[in-house]
């Protein structure tokens, strides 16, 4: 005799109205949060200038898909539990019919579940990350030194040891690594639309690696609390042909400061 | 001798001391340092760093503030006596626990665990109108792009200011009212197992508020709430009030610390077995216990800051030998598991208000305390992902990513004895059974979004943007503060012996959570367009979120005050409250209001669990 008050999962649960309304309405609502959670942040993060950036905003969107079921079976229950029973007023309404106070498949199946997808999500980020750290050894990118200061960029470039602009010059398809200090407080470099980032620390080298492919001016802002004027610590980044970049880079002056080294690219 | 004992007054000079001598103690040993320290330090060399002599003051003064408040509202007394060989009498003990004391026992050293309930009350709601006014200003200067009506400095301070004292708001909110009010005769006790440490955590608390306040004057503290060196170390002297607010309220979370626990694990009632102990009480100790090893770290943090300060030491400073990456490790060892302090015992109040409100047993019990212990365990073990972009070692960041999404396992359990209790009850609608639905929403996204944060590439773009901020706000305000209200409506009838407004509280219900939603889905997408935190003008394309993040938070404001408005109202004229007005089975509804002052007059003995709701067979 199966007892119906100890367990949701007795007889043939599945059968019943109130699993099967639930049921219809855990696949409407992860359809709709999984749908509407990756158009309007996908949306929001705007285009990507970097293959970096299009792994992010794939990543986002796998997360978002994969955490709809989720979300949706409490979105489920909660909608059912409110479309249900309730009781308005002053006073307690009886006791509930049952007293189920465990199931043990149910929380086996949650656990395994809630395993399973953290395992997951650990396997799809390391894989993206694997991608990027691997591009911090391309022996085919050029080096480019970054300085931090209150409240400013500086970009060393490679090769001309005297060239140094605020404004930076990448060439579009060409493989980069940054390596990023400060002089004073610590800052973030944010490559926004490229979707890197890393910290600049004052007598550090951190370093970071990108491939722009796409031809245009995106943006840097500093990503770290650094004093005063933190809020216009931003500036551009102009990505262009090879062509234009190597004219770019001929055209610049020697400024006789710059922290760009030979050795520092080889390592 | 004995003649003398005999005839000494009951109550010796414990009697003269107040809030009021407490104030003026401090005030007069701060302006004394203060002098001394002008007159005598010697002034720096020509080689020594700018600010020296005059941190050296101001830290001097700040802790002669806070040696003349501790003597002044008598916390000394019991510890000099001891060493004098003697201990306080029984009618000393008396008028320490606030007997027949009256509205003045709120202003003095009380030891009643009710006393300092209440005191935790009303400095909860002081912390939080602070910090709503400090966020109501940001969201101000943030009305236009380009910002500017604040300047900077001021405009970083507030942010900082909003930051560390809402968090301190936070930590307090559950743990500080519910914690010493409820959770004693919950479990059965009189009083808390050290109630002199329990007036001692509570005044600890007003006295490093004044550092903070005098900091604000002194340049006030424009890093952040995290007070990352070597920013730290380069910003006013105002950041010596930030270093001495941490240091006393760390000492204070560690003292409290100590004394739930020890409460907890030897006085609850006979009977109360681990199987038979409220859901409530776990969530309380997995905080408190967490803060137990996290505080310290955050008070060394904070010392080395100080001694780079005004000593010349370099911890912090790279120049000279020292790391800034050894600020971040310490403070974000104290920083991620400090979260959890915050959020466990919302979350465990609303679970023990689950059954309550849907008339059935809690789902799962062990599962819920296996996930308060999941998280505590692990979140010891991810503080790094605050450092993933930092460049300290790129190589942890895998295994920091593992432990991080490891803690959805445990917190996905506390999701499902909420939903399986939720399901098959009869709801009770009240504002604490709506505050569940709004923290299983509020929650899921919160924990939604953390997985895109843990995850390191995400994070290269996340990572320092408003994506951050309103990630956090949507766990510790969305989660944690809801917890906090649905308690407040749940025990205010026994802290008051009056109903909370329920018209009010409904109102402040849905524009707290509706504003919230609106403000903080409004940052979550300004963050994804790229817009870093902490700044005071933006790009013209983050226009309409700002916008929308504003309007949410007028709205929560509205919320704010109406609730505030019911509280006032209804703690002075409201409906008087039946005995147990929600038909709870937990202790604490079983005692009278007003709570007799040692709770019960005989103890109880407890034989079953307090979820034993629905229909037996």
């Amino acid at each position: 005799m199966p007892d119906t008050e100890h367990d949701y999962f007795t007889g043939q649960w599945w059968k019943r109205t109130d699993v099967k309304r639930h049921a219809v309405l855990w696949v409407i609502l992860t359809a709709f949060i999984g749908y509407v959670g990756t158009e309007v942040q996908v949306r929001a993060m705007g285009a990507p200038a970097s293959e970096v950036m299009e792994n992010v905003i794939n990543l986002m969107r796998i997360f978002t898909w994969a955490a709809a079921p989720v979300a949706a079976f409490a979105a489920a229950i909660s909608i059912g539990a409110l479309m249900g029973d309730r009781h308005h007023g002053d006073f307690p309404p009886p006791e509930s019919e049952h007293a189920i106070r465990n199931s043990p498949r149910a929380i086996a199946l949650w656990i395994v579940v809630s395993a399973l997808m953290c395992l997951f999500a650990l396997v799809v980020g390391m894989i993206a990350l694997q991608k990027d750290d691997r591009s911090l050894l391309d022996a085919k990118a050029i080096h480019i030194n970054v300085v931090g200061q209150q409240w400013a960029w500086n970009y060393d470039y490679p090769g001309s040891a005297g060239v140094r602009s605020e404004v930076l010059h990448l060439p579009v398809n060409q493989p980069v690594v940054f390596h990023v200090t400060s002089k004073d407080v610590k800052h973030s470099f944010w490559l926004v639309q490229m979707g890197v980032k890393v910290d600049a620390n004052p007598g550090v080298f951190t370093e970071t690696a990108v491939t722009p492919n796409k031809i245009g001016t995106f943006d840097i802002r500093c990503a770290e609390l650094c004093g005063l004027l933190h809020a216009y610590m931003q500036n551009k980044v102009i990505v262009e042909s090879k062509a234009d970049y190597e004219s770019w880079l001929a055209s610049q002056p020697d400024t006789g400061k710059t922290t760009w080294t030979e050795e520092k690219a080889a390592a | 001798m004995s003649t003398t004992t005999l005839n000494a007054p009951k109550v010796g000079i414990i009697r003269h001391f107040n809030v009021f001598t407490a104030f003026a103690l401090g005030a007069l040993t701060a302006f004394v340092v203060w002098r001394l320290g002008l007159s005598f330090l010697p002034a720096d060399s020509e080689s020594a760093p700018l600010f020296t002599r005059e941190d050296k003051i101001t830290l001097l003064s700040m802790i002669g503030w806070f040696l003349g408040f501790m003597t002044g509202i008598g916390a000394l007394v019991a510890p000099f006596r001891w060493v004098m060989g003697k201990d306080l009498s029984h009618d000393e003990n008396m008028f320490l626990a606030g007997k027949d004391l009256g509205v003045k026992r709120y202003f003095r050293y009380t030891t009643d665990h009710k006393v300092v309930g209440i005191q935790y009350l009303v400095i909860t709601m002081v912390i939080f109108g602070i910090g709503g006014i400090l966020a109501m200003l940001i969201r101000a200067n943030l009305g236009t792009p380009e910002g500017g009506w604040i300047h900077p400095q001021a405009y970083n301070s507030i942010v900082g200011t909003h930051g560390i004292v809402m968090i301190v708001g936070t930590i307090i909110m559950v743990t500080g009212p519910f914690g010493n009010y409820i959770m004693p005769i919950m479990i059965g006790a009189r009083d808390m197992a050290f109630p002199r440490l329990n007036a001692l955590s509570f005044w600890l608390i007003v006295a490093a508020a004044v550092p903070l306040i005098w900091g604000q004057f002194l340049g006030g503290i424009s890093t952040g709430w995290t007070a990352y060196n070597p920013l730290a170390g380069q910003s006013p002297l105002g950041m010596n009030g930030y270093i001495m607010f941490i240091c006393i309220f760390a000492l204070s979370t560690m003292v409290a610390g100590a004394n739930i626990t020890t409460t907890v694990v030897r006085m609850r009632a006979k009977g109360m077995t681990w199987n038979r102990t409220p859901i409530f009480i776990y969530g309380v100790v997995a905080s408190v216990a967490l803060a137990l090893p996290a505080f310290p770290v955050f008070f060394l943090s904070q010392i080395l800051s100080g001694m780079d300060r005004a000593l010349g030491t370099s911890f912090y400073d790279t120049a000279r030998g020292g790391s800034g990456w050894l600020y971040e490790n310490l403070f974000w060892i104290m920083g991620h598991p400090e979260v959890y302090v915050i959020l466990i015992p919302a979350v465990a109040a609303l679970m023990e208000m689950a059954p309550v409100f849907t008339r059935r047993p809690l789902f799962s019990f062990n599962v819920a305390v296996m996930g308060i212990a999941g998280i505590c365990g692990l979140s010891v073990l991810v503080w790094a992902h605050h450092m993933y972009m930092s460049g300290w070692a790129p190589l942890l960041n895998a295994p920091f990513m593992l432990t991080t999404e490891l803690i959805s396992i445990p917190t996905g359990m506390l999701f499902l004895v909420l939903i399986g209790t939720l399901w098959r009850g009869r709801l009770w609608i009240t504002v604490p059974t709506m505050s569940i639905f709004a923290l299983l929403w509020n929650f899921m996204i919160g924990g939604v979004t953390g997985i895109y944060l843990s995850d390191v590439p995400a994070d290269a773009f996340l990572h320092g943007s408003m994506y951050v901020t309103a990630h956090f706000h949507f766990t510790l305000m969305g989660a944690g503060l809801t917890g906090a209200i649905a308690s407040l409506v749940y025990w205010f009838p026994k802290m008051t012996g009056r109903m909370l407004d329920t018209k009010l509280s409904w109102i402040s219900f849905w524009f707290v959570q509706i504003g919230f939603n609106v403000a903080f889905i409004g940052m979550f997408f300004v963050g994804l367009q790229g817009q870093p935190r902490r700044v005071e003008a933006y790009a013209a394309i983050f226009n309409k979120g700002n916008l929308v993040t504003s309007i949410g938070a007028a709205t929560i404001m509205t919320g704010m005050l109406v609730l505030l408005a019911a509280v006032i109202g209804s703690w002075r004229s409201g409906v008087k409250a039946p005995i147990n007005p929600w038909q709870a089975k937990s202790l604490e509804w079983t005692v009278p209001y007003p709570v007799p002052l040692e709770n019960f007059a005989t103890l109880p003995v407890v034989t079953e669990d307090v979820y034993g709701y629905g229909r037996k067979n």
